[in-house]
């Protein structure tokens, strides 16, 4: 069957091993190991399982690893756009995976063209500590019992070993302080649009559900993507009904409906003049521990950047040279994906932080980060 | 491309922060998070999150050139079988089923082998419960905490225990260091000061134990929580300095690293076995160091990595780095935390040298269980004492007061992780106070020139407020002669 | 500290070396009465200037920084002072954002026949400084 841009299909693996191991069908893990043995890439990023609550993302050339490793998990909040530079890889990815791949690759470090990215639908991700502790206190459940998880209607549910399975709805779990990171909570890009193909189990309802995957076609690199699968023999797919994309629409807009509610909770106004005070206080307990730049796929720098360079822990100014630095070089890349406050070891929201420097400067210039190629980075480029 | 992932612990210091570790098949390192790690939640600090670079490759070696692994162990056990002041030295810098099997040769030479703590022989044994550290949510609950470290930069991943327990209404005293962001109050106090602080039974006190700690403080502090009824918490550096103290309790060797080296130095000890553990390193002034270490017959060192004392030594036997041993580590809470690794090496080597000199070989499985063991034992024991309670451990202590010279300052160390691997640093600075920028005419971005005994050197310094007399560094520093070392300061 | 009547405040200006650099030569040679509160950093272009540069200035003890180049069009190096016009746009949003008066940043495109206008902004950005008086980045001891 010939593929088109724009086409929206509902697919699944056609082995049935791969089609009844991965979370919806198979489908992302069939085509990425499919690119793989087709050499249209010479490697593949993967997520290795750890345990139900962590994988960690590696680089294999080994199609068995590709079918072994995890599909998506709600609970391993990394970011794996810093993993594709340099290589030809292909390689699944959550919006913010995406976004970070495409800042990459304007600052040259990834070569778009030999890069392929199955984006996967995310309604956010968790954090595995706090999860582990919110089904402790809010499931009344042993964290060591569980075998699965889902998102369906606004409720998060947990499946048992012996087949329980118990729902909560997000909005009480969060306003409890468990659920999804603060930075996924005000992301407003679900559906990777920006990734070769979309890929999520939104939309796919009736006798398929859980067995199939939807999947837009974004581009040309998208088309290969999938003829190469479909001919090799790991996938099939069929063209989506008006129905499955009217569902996966009104699934995408009410999760973007939560993110108004969070973003003005999140982003509360601090009254100008107590602005300096507010940003001094923040950064005042930072170890220079270097975590959020290391950890930051918009960040292409290697070791001598800007930031650390006109840094030096002797200087006794009121905030950081870095921190500084940083703030000026994320107003026109940040992806907002939580990886530096993630890794900060003093907790400081630093991607909240980043953020509100970031919205109103991509604001005023009409840019969002990591959305398409065709914008430079403002910070960088004149005006005309 | 096929990368590996060990599932790892950070060897920087005792909190025991979790890490993946990844090699690519070229043998390139690199550093993930590991998220889901009770300790750290997968944050790291400025060590941590450079740890690939601080791993460099070790080769088994005799008498400088490279041998075979069985070849070094059968010349170790004709040095060691031919030498009869034997000392073994194991601080914590590896997993403690090594650190048994290190036991296991000890036994079989008839010795003990020292962790570097003389603490422990300084204390009756019912009051080491005091030295045992406790789970970081009891940090989160203090009431008022007194800080004897710099937690910034000794024992960073503390600090945000520290804001939580300060968000839960915690009240921070910082003694004696640099001023802290996150204490309430910065008090430069003497210890016979300490009263002052006002602790009682709802307070903590924060301090570490370590190879160049002054025992006379320690139990100054203790001596201070048995007073209040307070909690006190020891942090410590190394990956597994815990756990070193715990195994094999009985067995463990009394010597602090400076009475190793006065006794080498006065020929009491003529061979030195080490397990991980770098005297070099260790010790402040590594020139000094290595001049006693030279004055010994034979130095065999077991270790993962290259670092000073590999060069000096007769034997090297080489083992696979940290993060790929297979073994278990014991963290300053008193977690017991286990590697994805499954490398054996040093056991197996450790083995095999045992039976040279007339013991039992062993394998791994052995080794664990006997640590399981040790690790049951202690809880159960640790069960029975009500352990930060006993009220007889010290009644002797000595006045702890600072003789410096007139004109002269005290230039004493923040020991961090990079010193205890001596690794490079940015900290290319000294802590000054305030009253000293004035009182030596220095100027804004200029340098200050330390003089000591050993020479002198240039330095940028930093402003702070800190008890009168002191300068403080986090770096190591060529002219220090110990732990604290007097010098004279000059503008330049 | 000083009174606040005698404070005088710090002010860097980066001056590009083919124009405003002249016109603060200009503006000394043209005997117009200026203020002892700047100092010139000399730059090849207006274009050289990193908004690291800005900020490290007020790190440092600046009270305010001028940004001064060639008007557009006139840059020596073809389109410098363009660059510099987009990066200080930016600038001007950070600065708010971080909450550090607007007042504190200036972009003035000055020639190097213009030696009058050079003054006349100085001391125009003087007396807004002095009203709001040191800056909060300013470190302890620094006055």
């Amino acid at each position: 069957m010939n593929v088109n841009v724009g086409d929206k299909l509902l697919g699944y693996a056609t082995d049935p091993g791969i089609r009844n191991r991965g979370a919806s069908g198979g489908l992302v893990t069939a085509v990425l190991a499919a690119a793989l043995e087709r050499e249209l890439v010479e490697d593949v990023i993967v997520l290795k399982h750890i345990n139900e609550y962590e994988a960690v993302p590696i680089i294999t050339d080994d199609v068995d690893e590709v079918l072994a490793s995890t599909g998506s998990m709600h609970t391993v909040p990394v970011n794996l756009a810093k993993h594709a530079t340099g290589k030809k890889v292909a390689m699944p990815g959550k919006p913010c995976d995406v976004r970070g791949v495409i800042e990459q690759a304007k600052r040259n470090e990834i070569d778009i063209e030999n890069t392929y990215i199955i984006g996967l639908n995310c309604g956010g991700t968790m954090h595995p500590v706090l999860t582990k502790e919110m089904l402790i206190n809010m499931y009344e459940l042993d964290p060591e019992d569980v075998v699965g998880e889902k998102i369906d209607k606004g409720k998060l549910f947990f499946k048992t070993q012996d087949g329980e399975e118990k729902g909560i709805s997000i909005d009480d779990l969060e306003e409890a302080g468990y659920g999804r990171r603060e930075s996924c909570r005000y992301c407003d890009v679900k559906i990777p649009v920006n990734a070769d193909i979309a890929c999520g189990n939104w939309g796919v309802v009736g006798e398929l559900a859980g067995k199939a995957t939807f999947c837009e076609v974004m581009n040309e690199k998208g088309v290969r993507l999938l003829e190469n699968a479909i001919e090799s023999g790991y996938i099939q797919v069929e063209q989506a009904g008006e129905k499955e994309i009217a569902i996966r629409e009104k699934v995408n807009s009410a999760m973007l409906g939560l993110v108004d509610k969070w973003t003005e909770k999140i982003f509360t106004d601090i009254p100008l003049q107590e602005r300096m005070k507010y940003y001094m206080e923040q950064f005042a307990d930072c170890i220079d521990c270097g975590a959020c730049k290391e950890a930051c796929p918009a960040c292409t720098c290697k070791e001598e950047s800007k930031c650390t360079m006109y840094h030096n822990l002797a200087d006794d100014y009121k905030m950081s040279m870095y921190h500084m630095v940083r703030l000026l070089h994320l107003s026109d890349s940040c992806v907002g994906c939580g990886q530096c406050s993630d890794v900060c070891p003093v907790d400081i929201p630093v991607t909240t932080i980043f953020r509100r420097f970031a919205d109103p400067a991509q604001k005023k210039h009409n840019y969002k980060a990591g959305m398409t190629l065709e914008r430079p980075p403002f910070l960088e480029v004149m005006l005309k | 491309m096929k990368e590996s992932v060990y599932q790892t612990y950070c060897p920087g210091c005792g909190i025991g922060c979790g890490l993946y570790i990844r090699k690519d098949d070229k043998g390139n390192l690199s550093i993930d998070y590991m998220k889901s790690s009770p300790a750290n939640l997968g944050k790291l600090c400025r060590f941590g999150v450079t740890l690939a670079h601080h791993y460099s490759e070790i080769k088994t070696t005799v008498t400088g050139s490279e041998a075979d692994v069985e070849d070094a162990i059968k010349a170790a056990e004709q040095r060691i079988q031919s030498s009869d002041s034997i000392a073994m030295l194991s601080v914590g810098n590896t997993c403690n089923e090594e650190h048994m099997a290190f036991t296991r040769i000890a036994d079989t030479l008839d010795t003990k082998v020292h962790t570097g703590l003389s603490i422990y022989n300084e204390l009756a044994s019912h009051c080491h419960g005091y030295l045992a550290g406790m789970p970081f949510a009891e940090m989160e609950k203090a009431k008022k905490i007194a800080l004897f470290v710099d937690p910034y930069v000794q024992y960073p991943l503390i600090v945000r225990r520290l804001l939580i327990a300060k968000n839960n209404g915690a009240k921070i005293l910082s003694v004696g260091t640099k001023k802290l962001n996150l204490a309430d109050e910065n008090l430069p106090l003497e210890p016979d000061e300490y009263e002052t602080l006002e602790i009682d039974n709802e307070s903590l006190i924060i301090a570490d134990i370590h190879p160049n700690s002054d025992d006379d403080h320690i139990k100054r502090l203790i001596a201070l929580a048995q007073e209040t009824g307070a909690k006190i918490h020891f942090l410590r550096p190394f990956i597994n300095g815990a756990g070193a103290s715990l195994i094999e309790k009985e067995k463990i060797g009394n010597m602090s690293l400076a009475q190793i080296m006065e006794d080498i130095e006065a020929g009491n000890i003529r061979t030195l076995v080490t397990l991980d553990s770098d005297p070099v390193e260790l010790l402040p002034d590594a020139e000094a160091a290595v001049e006693t270490l030279k004055k010994l017959d034979n130095l065999i060192v077991i270790s993962s990595r290259k670092s000073p004392v590999t060069k000096l030594a007769d034997i090297v036997i080489a083992t696979e780095p940290v993060y790929m041993k297979a073994g278990t580590f014991i963290s300053v809470e008193g977690r017991v935390q286990e590697n994805s690794g499954e490398g054996v090496d040093g056991i197996d080597a450790m083995s095999l040298l045992n039976g040279e000199l007339g013991g039992k070989t062993f394998d791994y499985q052995q080794m664990h269980y006997r640590v399981k063991k040790c690790v049951e034992n202690a809880e159960k024991e640790m069960a029975g004492h009500t352990d930060n309670k006993a009220s007889d451990c010290v009644s002797d202590v000595k006045e702890v007061s600072r003789s410096v010279p007139e004109d002269m300052y005290e230039l004493s160390y923040l020991y961090n992780p990079f010193m205890w691997f001596d690794q490079k640093d940015d900290n290319d600075f000294v802590i000054i106070d305030r009253k000293l920028v004035k009182e030596l005419g220095l100027k804004k971005g200029g340098m200050v020139l330390l003089s000591s005994e050993k020479g002198k050197i240039r330095l940028r310094y930093m402003l702070s407020d800190l008890p009168e007399g002191l300068v403080l560094t986090a770096k190591k520093l060529p002219i220090a002669t110990g732990a604290i070392t007097n010098v004279s300061m000059e503008g330049c | 500290m000083a009174d606040r009547k005698e404070w005088e405040p710090k002010i860097v200006a980066f001056c590009c070396n083919w124009c405003s650099y002249g016109g603060a030569d200009t503006a000394g040679m043209g005997r117009f009465q200026q203020p002892a509160s700047v100092r010139v950093v000399r730059v090849m272009c207006s274009g050289r200037i990193d908004p690291l540069h800005v900020f490290n200035a007020f790190l440092e003890g600046a009270d305010a920084v001028l940004v001064t180049g060639c008007h557009l069009g006139d840059c020596h190096y073809v389109n410098g002072n363009y660059k510099t016009e987009v990066r200080y746009q930016f600038l001007e949003e950070l600065m708010i954002e971080m909450g550090l008066e607007p007042e504190r940043l200036h972009l003035s495109w000055i020639s190097a026949s213009e030696g009058e206008k050079f003054a006349s902004f100085v001391n125009k950005v003087t007396t807004e400084v002095k009203k709001l008086g040191p800056s909060p980045l300013k470190p302890e001891g620094v006055n």
